[in-house]
């Protein structure tokens, strides 16, 4: 008879069960629907195999699409580490609004994507955005900076939006791993004469690398696949200057209605995001978890 | 004998229940819609159900941005929608793919026919695929070239009337001070981004496809080709300030620090707006420049979905709602065109005195007139709504100067005769 004392996995059912249904079936369907043609305007769903990832690899925006998508994760998932863990030292201290500088600085995080998109979008409006405006009251500068109209210049300041979004995170994870460092240590060592620099490098930098990986490797993945704020800030553009694969996956279902290349874009996507993961864990030193 | 009594009451009780003829039950029509005025859209679908009893109308809407996707996934999904507002872009393809009904096989072929006769060619044929009507106008319109009159005015500019006259007032413009005298509603998302470049052709009398509708833009005499050019060279000239949507580029032309700008005629009405509009009255429509003076015009409207038509009775409501919305006496069309400024594809509207008295507060009748006399209508296939994504892109590339105009036309020809080939075989 079936009973939970008899086969234990039992027991886990209702976890396995909204698993299969909500993960495991639609992933199994994508990687399906990759391997056949399901076109809106053509009728049936013939198994075309891996006919639908090499339209996607030899057309015309992949190859733009996944440069700007590595060079997007190259800038952005380092800067994040770096300005999230120099935000959370600094946070770290006690000073007069400390409390409230911390709350202010999660902000970024709770709001949705496409509400930061719209935000920013504003900040850098060439005519009346907050940047321009305050670059020409200093003087700085006598004619507006096309921040989202310059193929660069967007590039850079959809980084710098997404990268915005992303710091909140990283400074929780870092305080976090601060919050276990035994402060006594950091003032034994001010007392010995040790440099901040010094106290940084060979005390509080050992205790947190291993969150500094993690954080590193989240946010390579979440570069990598990032889809809200360049929809909402730049729709891709101007022309494919801000085109990321992520994008690519809706284009191609939705707006050219191809849904077996746009899923075979997901499993690409899948498969660089996995050996980004490996080309980082093995760029770290072998004794980077070791003791601190 | 009191148990008897109660049998016999229990036993008439339920006889009149068996013979009480059921109830009949509201039917709720599904209605999506992007968000432009939705109050608006709201009140006309009350005033429709105090007129029908019987039918409620259920309204969901999205932004503009978002609504053509959203509305593939909620057809593909099967989730319950009796109509829709469709684009005279994506009809084809929608009508291809079973999503959209045609009203011929739904409403009386009389009240059909009347109708016809009072639609604008070119919105007739946005709405007609294969021969068959597939809905009734909800509004339709030219993109044109709007100017500032007191910035031309001030400079001693008169209206250009050719695309190398626009590029001279600007450069004019730009020497005396003004930075960008283009704003430019640029956002290769949007469907009317490409609309927008083929008004624009049009003005210069050329056309992107062939007779048998294969690409010929690719040829650099091609007028689409020349349109490009001077595009990617008024953005090389940094005349050009970008805006991603009309909402944005209605404050920025009344900061009057832009002298031009090419959208729909409804944008002029809301520009020209004196209660939200501090440089209201400034704006005018001028013919598209060009040899033609030709613009796109463009009609989006109510379409019965092929989900509803399968079941006569909710085909019946949804046409009464649409014919409503868009039949005679055509309240709702005359409300769009007296509240909002939206252009219409019924004809006779033109003839309203209460029509004509609101228009007249923003834009010249007589232009208008002529404007809408010249304007063609697209040429809309069955990949045109999976072509235009592709190019898009690629003339935005061409305008900032990503890409070559020669780069961009060819890759977006040979796409185009690609799909054309590939439809022609299925």
């Amino acid at each position: 008879m079936w009973t939970t004392s008899r086969f234990p996995a039992l027991w886990l059912l209702p976890v396995l069960i909204p698993v299969a249904v909500f993960t495991i079936f639609p992933v199994a369907h994508a990687l399906w629907t990759s391997l056949h043609q399901v076109m809106l305007l053509f009728p049936g769903e013939d198994w075309v195999g891996l006919e639908n990832y090499r339209t996607v690899v030899t057309g015309e925006y992949f190859g733009v699409a996944l440069k700007n998508s590595l060079l997007f994760t190259v800038l952005s998932a380092p800067l994040v580490v770096v300005l999230g863990t120099a935000t959370a030292l600094f946070l770290n201290r006690e000073f007069f609004g400390a409390a409230g500088l911390r709350s202010i600085v999660l902000l970024p995080w709770v709001l949705p994507g496409a509400i930061s998109a719209v935000l920013w979008t504003w900040v850098f409006h060439p005519g009346w955005g907050v940047i321009n405006s305050l670059l020409r009251k200093l003087d700085l500068i006598h004619s507006s900076i096309p921040w989202l109209s310059d193929p660069k210049l967007a590039f850079v300041s959809v980084a710098v939006a997404h990268v915005w979004t992303q710091i909140p995170f990283a400074v929780i994870l870092v305080m976090a791993a601060l919050s276990t460092l035994n402060k006594e240590i950091i003032e034994a060592a001010e007392i010995n004469g040790a440099t901040s620099a010094q106290r940084f490098v060979h005390i509080v930098f050992p205790h947190i690398k291993a969150i500094l990986v993690v954080l590193l490797i989240y946010n390579a993945l979440t570069a990598f696949t990032t889809y809200d704020i360049v929809y909402a800030m730049t729709g891709g553009g101007p022309g494919t200057a801000t085109t990321l694969l992520s994008f690519q996956i809706w284009k191609e279902s939705f707006s050219m209605y191809d849904f077996g290349a746009g899923s075979a874009v997901a499993f690409i996507i899948v498969a660089i995001s996995a050996l980004l993961i490996v080309a980082i864990t093995r760029a770290l030193p072998s004794d980077l978890f070791g003791d601190g | 004998m009191k148990w008897k009594s109660f049998v016999v009451a229990a036993a008439v009780g339920l006889g009149m229940i068996a013979i009480k003829p059921a109830a009949a039950e509201d039917i709720t029509l599904e209605f999506t819609v992007w968000n432009y005025s939705l109050d608006t859209i709201q009140d006309n679908a009350r005033k429709f159900e105090a007129e029908n009893p019987g039918i409620k109308v259920k309204i969901t809407d999205y932004t503009w941005p978002d609504y053509h996707d959203s509305l593939v996934l909620r057809f593909r999904s099967g989730t319950p929608t009796d109509i829709a507002y469709v684009g005279q872009d994506w009809l084809p393809a929608w009508a291809a793919a079973g999503f959209v009904a045609p009203l011929d096989d739904i409403a009386p072929a009389d009240v059909l026919a009347d109708l016809r006769k009072d639609i604008a060619g070119f919105s007739l044929s946005d709405m007609t695929h294969k021969g068959k009507l597939y809905g009734l106008p909800y509004y339709a319109d030219t993109i044109s070239l709007i100017y500032n009159k007191k910035i031309l005015a001030d400079a001693g500019i008169a209206v250009p009337k050719t695309w190398d006259e626009v590029m001279a007032a600007c450069e004019k413009l730009k020497a005396g001070g003004m930075e960008h005298p283009i704003d430019y509603e640029f956002n290769q998302e949007l469907p009317n981004f490409f609309d927008a470049f083929v008004s624009q052709v049009y003005g210069r009398g050329g056309d992107l496809f062939d007779k048998d509708q294969k690409a010929i833009f690719d040829n650099p005499d091609n007028a689409a080709y020349k349109q490009l050019e001077w595009l990617a060279q008024a953005f090389k000239k940094d005349l050009v300030q970008q805006d991603t949507h009309e909402s944005k580029v209605i404050p920025s032309m009344n900061t009057g620090k832009h002298a031009f700008t090419v959208v729909f005629n409804y944008v002029l009405a809301a520009m020209n707006n004196a209660a939200e509009q501090p440089l209201a009255g400034q704006f005018a429509l001028a013919p598209m420049p060009g040899d033609a003076h030709s613009a796109l015009g463009f009609t989006k409207f109510y379409s019965i979905t092929a989900q509803a038509a399968k079941d006569p009775a909710r085909a019946q409501a949804a046409w009464k709602f649409v014919n409503f919305m868009a039949g005679k006496p055509y309240k709702v069309a005359k409300r769009w065109a007296v509240e909002k400024g939206l252009g219409f594809g019924q004809i006779s509207l033109f003839d309203d005195p209460d029509v004509q008295a609101a228009w007249n507060k923003w834009i010249d009748s007589a232009t208008l007139k002529q404007q809408v006399a010249t304007a063609r209508g697209g040429v809309w296939t069955d990949w045109t709504s999976v072509w235009t994504p592709y190019f898009r892109p690629l003339l935005a590339k061409a305008m900032v100067g990503e890409a070559s105009v020669d780069e961009v036309m060819k890759a977006g020809a040979q796409r185009w005769n690609e799909l054309r080939e590939k439809m022609m075989k299925k």
